[in-house]
């Protein structure tokens, strides 16, 4: 069912299965027949993690929306509540119990808040008379979704915004997902971190250590360390438009909970020739994981390699359809069909892809993509980032959408340690004039989360960071990249550079660079009993737990991939984050509509 | 050694008893056994005793007191009895003593004492008054079952979830019963009574009659009715002398006895063991005790003391002022071992054991008759097993010895129940002592559990001893030590005498981080002994902030509460504190509290943000955040006002902070918002169609796309909107209507700040190629290209890019050569490509 989540170094495999293990629990708990009125919000990340048909198992016959008013009418005994710990959904939980209870037969009432139970939501529902009705009142610590093999998220929506500009309890969830992985894969030896966030979880992690003294952990450590990077670290990296092939099918459809939805015309079977009559109107929907062989090997490259690829098994595939001419014997025929249904099903992937191939060539080749590319890869190899720019005038002229220009700014605003007063000003203006003065909250939540910023002192210190950290590579090779700068044709992530320079040769060597970063940067280490301490074998890997505090964008994602396949590069990354996200989604949750 | 079995006594041909002495008695006690009322735990529990005034009518004018010994005789408390009357004495599971009072009011104490609480047991016991009481265990606790004046029975099956239950009436019953007893059936609690020649079962709904199978003729009364260990069996006494031994369904009769004694007994109990097919009961009477089965013959003893029963699961406990006795079946391990010439195997490994010992050559003989017959192993296992079923600690040992000795012999004895046995025994050796006084046979111990044992040692504060168990039998330090630990502390924190801090830091030294202690536990118990401060600095030690938290609210040190949430980083635990605080404090003090802590007040910002936004203002302004006030007022601007005149006067409000907050560009912004408004409303009156809210880009589109030429040049000033953005948004305005010639005027008004290739782009947007190409002939030089490519002249666009010589340009073009059409142009290109290579 999820085979792909135990192909990496670690098995994530085991991680889904506890977490399949609490929930099948709890639903036993509620015995009888029920209905599920869902946080909406929780459907995608719940998908990852059961399908329908587990819950069927548990006498799950109906499934609801959270909303206002009354439930729709459901024969069933159990009406089980799947929630966020959100005041505001309390208030519709309430208008829902209190409307049920008029209805007639007595339901049994039960609230599974996901991650974590809230006083304060319960304090709510007994204000509005309702907690009474509640039998079983249970969190769901689901904190750690695994998305691939490599690959954990909370998908906390907010996040970012949270632990920048409001409060901490994403960082909290983020701990307590820690405490989780390393309840069952073993406390790891080693903490680095680098940011206020990252300190701040470090702390928790080692109090919440303190908690559970009770129960000595006697699990081999999986994970030889953790990094712990905020994303206020590297602002810089999700701004810029991700040219691998999974990023920029993110930056142009937007992937969500590892589903993308594509526009259909380009899906159609080609054989029918009856001119488009009835062209389906619902948008194609497709899984995208490394369960897929094809996809999992090209998700990485740089979009420019991609087309080789698909060329290459396209000729491999239909070569391998042709050898049934060669078939002649029964038995030959028999093994030819034993492999077709692996066959026809590498060649949907093929035409999937070709077709997703197409849709983002024909964006890729526009001359706006391009000049957009220009104007970022201008900037992050610092050219004239100090002076107004006339393509995102241009863009503000003709009224690009707001988060684009937004994007493009905070990217100038970031390779130059922020921008003249002048030139924000000037900036800031035009967006106000052309998109609204009430964008004016936007750009203050963007100053305050600092990726907007005048600069202060007069000294731009992204020059420096960018030479030591050599994040501008001239030569970069798409086809067969040597260095992760390849994800942004040139551009390599910061972020990801500081997990490399890590590993080798250590953080010592770029002290100057780290303090120019803000928040502290530091190491703790968790120790073992001597007989969980790890004799690595000559040539074996480290594994590396890298969480990302703030979101992590997918050709980061790529980035750390390659520097894990490489051949010495002696460690291997396993990816947590608060939620997956790109340039365009990480603006959008910092802007604020006041109507 | 030949004297060993002197004690055993044989009751019918298969079974033996015998009786020896735990303890000889130390207390000192005033009164006679026969005076007082006694109640003796089961498992070797403690003893009350109360001596009982209230029997004789007259002299209630001294005080009684109740008194409570180890089983040893050592004392464990004495306390002056100053409530009402009590009829019956009892010991809950837990080993908790239940005092039932006439008027059914039960006092319960603690072993040493110590007043726990009190229950009642209803109105209907308190009007009649107790006639009789029995405390019965059963699997869910310890029950209490009152027969009343009015010849009613209550009854609790568990004190500790008091559900008090009135059984139903009896028929026609007019005096007390003449021996009553409280059953346990399939989960249930039942009575069952005599009166007369009749016995009645009383459940929850009915009273039933209920006859003994095979029960003799003649009786006309029943004196004394006993049920077993389990409530498996029961046992009468009639008055005739005889007694019927039956299953307590009273369906099947396992045997009968006639002892022709008339005299109604003093006590009668079972005495058997699990497991055992043997049935007997033992009866008291004054100066006689006599253990009847199934056998013609009884076994009788003489007591030279008035004495006291406590059955118990594998035999009966006697005690009198001098002496406390065991009386048990002899276990067939034992009894195979010891019997006189058994030639068991685990007989002939003792002998062979001791003549090893002697040097003696008989030892080999011995053991090679066990070894022929291939009895070895069962020889070693009955030799431990009888081990453990001896109570002095030399025969313990010489039984040990001998399965040790045999043990050598086998090639592959798992090891563990030796060593368990060998453990066992030094518990039970231990808790035997005198000094502790806990008389657990084996089979006790094992259906005690150690966990319970600990419990008990717990009870009886021998925390050292538990704690020496623990770290013998290295149980796991949650289950062991740090459980007893933690029970030490909360007794420790009820030593009134000593000060917090030696309390705190004596408890901290014992326990340090060991694992599994709760601190808040103890603390918890330091507050309900009304040491708040001890409890403050228990906390202190609580690694668990959830922990902490409630339990300092719950003490009113909400400040420290809030601190100790933060340090959490659980949000939730937090917002639970603030909210307690807001109700707590007043405004000010609220507000100043939050202003020390940086985390809750942001927090508490986000709840306002959704919950009350007027309070978010009072925080805003509190902190003079002039910045976060401005941002307040904007929304409101959107969100509350309707009116025009209310949205510009929350924005002036706005522009007002921003100014205070020196947020220069913000405050001009919003002015320019309020004129905006103003002067959106304005139009709206004059020109009719919608323009609030909308942005003043768009205000200026809007307002050409209507042909209001004029106004939009004068907004545009107003606003200073830049010449290059202007153009742009005429631009595309003019397109759309498709106003060629406007557009054309236009372009022609002053020279183009964007240049002309946008005109091109636009028009061509709009499929007009004819108006393109005259704008095309107008791009700069370095456009130009691009421009004729846009309205299609690939031959001309190849004309300038060979003139530019740009290599860029020529591919460009080239790429756009399409087909035959093209061909000269591309073949063209491609000549100039070669001549510049030359050069």
């Amino acid at each position: 069912m999820a085979a792909h989540l135990s192909y990496g170094r670690v098995n994530l495999n085991v991680l889904r299965e506890a977490v399949r293990r609490e929930l099948r629990e709890f639903l036993d708990k509620c015995a009888g027949s029920k209905a599920i009125v869902w946080d909406e919000y929780l459907t995608g990340p719940f998908g990852l993690i059961a399908q329908y048909s587990l819950l069927k198992e548990h006498e799950v016959e109906k499934m609801f929306t959270l909303k206002g008013s009354r439930l729709p009418a459901a024969d069933v005994k159990n009406i089980i509540f799947f929630v966020r710990p959100r005041l505001e959904l309390m208030d519709i939980i309430a208008e829902n119990v209190l409307s049920e209870d008029k209805r007639g037969p007595a339901r049994d009432f039960h609230i599974l808040f996901v991650p974590r139970r809230s006083l304060l939501c319960e304090q709510r529902l007994k204000d509005l008379g309702v907690l009474g009705s509640f039998i079983h009142r249970e969190e769901y610590s689901l904190d750690l979704i695994p998305f691939d093999g490599d690959l954990l998220s909370m998908e906390s929506e907010g996040a970012f915004k949270e632990c920048y500009l409001e409060d901490q309890t994403s960082l909290y969830h983020a701990a307590k997902g820690l405490m989780t992985l390393q309840a069952l894969y073993g406390t790891i030896p080693q903490i680095f971190g680098k940011g206020e966030c990252a300190r701040q979880v470090a702390n928790m992690m080692i109090r919440m250590k303190r908690e559970f003294t009770g129960s000595q952990n006697s699990i081999f450590p999986v994970f030889d360390n953790l990094l712990l990077l905020d994303r206020n670290v590297d602002l810089l990296t999700p701004l810029a438009t991700q040219l691998t092939y999974e990023g920029l099918i993110d930056e142009i459809y937007g992937i969500q909970n590892s589903y993308v939805k594509l526009p259909p015309e380009k899906f159609v079977p080609k054989k029918q020739g009856d001119g488009g009559k009835d062209l389906p109107t619902e948008a194609k929907k497709l899984q995208l994981n490394s369960a897929e062989e094809l996809y999992a090997e090209i998700r990485d490259k740089n979009f420019n390699a991609v087309g080789s690829v698909l060329s290459k098994k396209a000729k491999v595939i239909s070569a391998a359809f042709e050898e049934r001419h060669n078939a002649k014997t029964v038995g030959e025929i028999k093994q030819f069909v034993s492999q077709l249904p692996h066959m026809q099903a590498a060649r949907g992937s093929l035409a999937n892809h070709t077709s997703i191939a197409e849709l983002i060539k024909d964006v890729t080749t526009s001359e706006d993509f391009f000049d957009k590319l220009t104007v970022e890869q201008e900037f992050m190899s610092g050219i004239d980032t100090d002076k107004v720019n006339s393509y995102i005038e241009d863009c503000i002229a003709q009224k690009h959408p707001l988060i684009k220009v937004l994007r493009l700014v905070c990217l100038q605003s970031v390779c130059n340690s922020g921008l003249k007063q002048k030139v924000l000003d000037y900036y800031k203006r035009e967006i106000l004039q052309t998109y609204g003065y009430e964008h004016i909250l936007t750009l203050y939540n963007l100053e305050k989360a600092g990726l907007l910023k005048p600069q202060t002192g007069g000294r731009n210190n992204y020059p420096t960071i960018r030479k030591t950290l050599r994040l501008w590579m001239d030569d970069v090779n798409e086809q067969n990249p040597t260095d992760i700068s390849y994800v942004y044709s040139g551009y390599a992530p910061l972020s990801v550079r500081l997990a490399q320079l890590l590993s080798r040769p250590g953080w010592r060597s770029i002290e100057e660079v780290l303090r120019m970063l803000p928040g502290p940067h530091f190491e703790e280490r968790q120790p073992l009993p001597t007989g969980l301490q790890k004799k690595r074998q000559p040539g074996e890997n480290r594994v590396t737990l890298i969480f990302f505090l703030g979101g992590v964008t997918f050709a980061e994602i790529a980035a750390l991939r390659f520097l894990s396949q490489l051949e010495d590069g002696g460690t291997e990354y396993v990816i947590a984050t608060t939620k997956l996200m790109n340039g365009a989604s990480w603006i959008e949750s910092l802007m604020e509509k006041p109507f | 050694m030949d004297c060993y079995t002197a004690n055993w006594n044989p009751l019918g041909d298969s079974a033996f008893y015998r009786k020896y002495e735990l303890y000889s008695m130390d207390w000192d006690l005033k009164e006679e056994l026969r005076d007082c009322l006694v109640a003796a735990a089961p498992y070797g529990g403690p003893i009350a005793l109360l001596r009982n005034p209230w029997r004789k009518e007259k002299a209630a004018s001294v005080r009684p007191v109740l008194e409570i010994y180890s089983a040893s005789g050592l004392p464990l408390a004495s306390l002056l009895w100053k409530s009402g009357p009590v009829v019956s004495l009892g010991w809950s599971a837990e080993e908790e003593l239940l005092c039932v009072q006439e008027d059914g009011g039960v006092l319960v104490y603690g072993l040493h004492g110590d007043f726990r609480r009190h229950f009642s047991m209803g109105n209907e016991v308190l009007q009649n008054r107790v006639l009789d009481a029995r405390i019965f265990h059963t699997e869910f606790g310890s029950g209490v079952a009152i027969l009343t004046g009015a010849h009613r029975f209550t009854l609790s099956a568990n004190v500790s979830d008091l559900k008090l239950r009135r059984m139903p009436e009896v028929p026609g019953l007019q005096g007390a019963p003449s021996c009553w007893t409280a059953l346990c059936q399939d989960r249930v609690a039942h009575i069952l009574l005599a009166v007369g020649p009749d016995l009645y079962l009383l459940d929850q709904s009915a009273c039933s009659a209920v006859t003994p199978s095979g029960l003799a003729p003649g009786v006309s009364s029943f004196l004394q009715m006993a049920v077993s260990f389990t409530y498996r069996h029961l046992a009468l006494f009639t008055d005739t002398g005889y007694i019927w031994m039956g299953t307590a369904s009273l369906k099947e009769k396992l045997c009968e006895f006639n002892c022709n004694i008339r005299a109604p007994p003093k006590q009668m109990v079972w005495c058997s063991r699990p497991r055992s097919k043997e049935r007997a009961v033992v009866v008291a009477w004054e100066r006689r005790l006599m253990v009847v089965g199934d056998a013609p013959e009884s076994i009788q003893f003489v007591l030279d003391e008035d004495s006291y029963l406590v059955p118990e699961l594998d035999g009966v406990r006697i005690f009198s002022r001098s002496t406390h006795e065991f009386l048990h079946e002899v276990p067939v391990a034992s009894e195979e071992i010891f019997k006189i010439a058994s030639m068991a195997p685990g007989a002939l490994l003792l002998e062979a054991q001791k003549e090893y010992e002697k040097e003696s050559q008989k030892a080999d003989e011995y053991l090679r008759e066990i070894q022929e017959l291939g009895q070895l192993t069962q020889a070693v296992q009955q030799c431990i097993e009888a081990a453990g079923h001896e109570h002095r600690p030399d025969m313990q040992k010489s039984l040990l010895r001998a399965a040790s000795f045999g043990k050598c012999f086998l090639d592959r004895f798992p090891p563990d129940s030796f060593v368990r046995m060998c453990q066992d025994l030094r518990v039970l050796n231990a808790i035997r002592d005198y000094h502790i006084g806990i008389p657990l046979t084996y089979s006790q111990y094992k259906q005690l559990t150690i966990q319970v044992l600990l419990d008990r040692l717990v009870l009886r504060r021998l925390y050292p001893l538990a704690i020496q168990i623990c770290e013998y039998l290295r149980l796991p330090e949650v289950q062991g030590v740090s459980r007893i630990l933690a029970h030490w502390a909360c007794y420790k924190v009820q030593q009134k005498d000593v000060s917090d801090e030696d309390v705190a830091r004596a408890i901290n030294q014992k326990l340090g981080d060991t694992p599994g202690v709760s601190y808040s536990d103890i603390a918890a118990r330091a507050y309900g002994c009304g040491r708040t401060e001890l409890a403050i600095k228990l906390l202190e030690y609580e690694p668990r902030s959830g922990e902490q938290v409630p339990l300092l609210l719950k003490m009113k040190r909400s400040k420290l509460a809030l601190s100790k949430a933060i340090e959490s980083g659980d949000t939730d635990l937090v917002f639970t504190v603030l909210l307690h605080l807001k109700n707590e404090l007043n405004r000010g003090d609220f507000f100043m509290t939050l202003r020390n802590q940086p985390m809750a007040l942001s927090l508490y910002r986000q709840f306002c943000k959704h919950q009350e936004l007027e309070t978010l203002k009072d925080l805003y302004n509190q902190d003079d955040n002039h910045q976060e006030l401005g941002s307040f007022h904007i929304r409101a601007s959107y969100a509350a006002e309707e009116r025009i005149e209310g949205r510009v006067a929350a924005l002036q409000t706005a522009a007002d902070a921003f100014y205070k907050a020196k947020n220069e560009f913000a405050a001009k912004a919003t002015e320019d918002q309020m004129r905006l408004l103003r002067l959106q409303r304005r139009l709206e009156d004059e020109l009719g169609g919608r323009f609030l809210d909308l942005s003043l880009h768009d205000t200026v589109t809007t307002l050409i796309l209507g042909g209001h030429n004029k106004r939009a040049e004068q907004l545009a000033r107003d606003f200073r909107i830049p010449d290059k953005r202007l153009w742009w948004l005429k631009l595309t305005a003019l397109a759309d209507l498709e106003d060629w010639e406007e557009l054309e005027k236009f372009s022609k008004s002053k020279k183009s700040p964007i240049g002309y290739l946008p005109f091109v782009e636009i028009c061509m947007k709009q499929h007009n190629k004819y108006e393109a190409k005259k704008y095309a002939s107008r791009v700069g030089p370095e456009q130009k290209v691009k421009a004729l490519l846009l309205v299609g002249d690939v031959a001309q666009a190849a004309d300038v890019a060979i003139e530019h010589r740009n290599e860029a340009e020529l591919s460009l073009v080239l790429s756009h050569c399409t087909g035959a059409t093209d061909g000269a142009t591309a073949d063209k290109i491609q000549r100039a490509r070669a001549q510049a290579q030359k050069k």
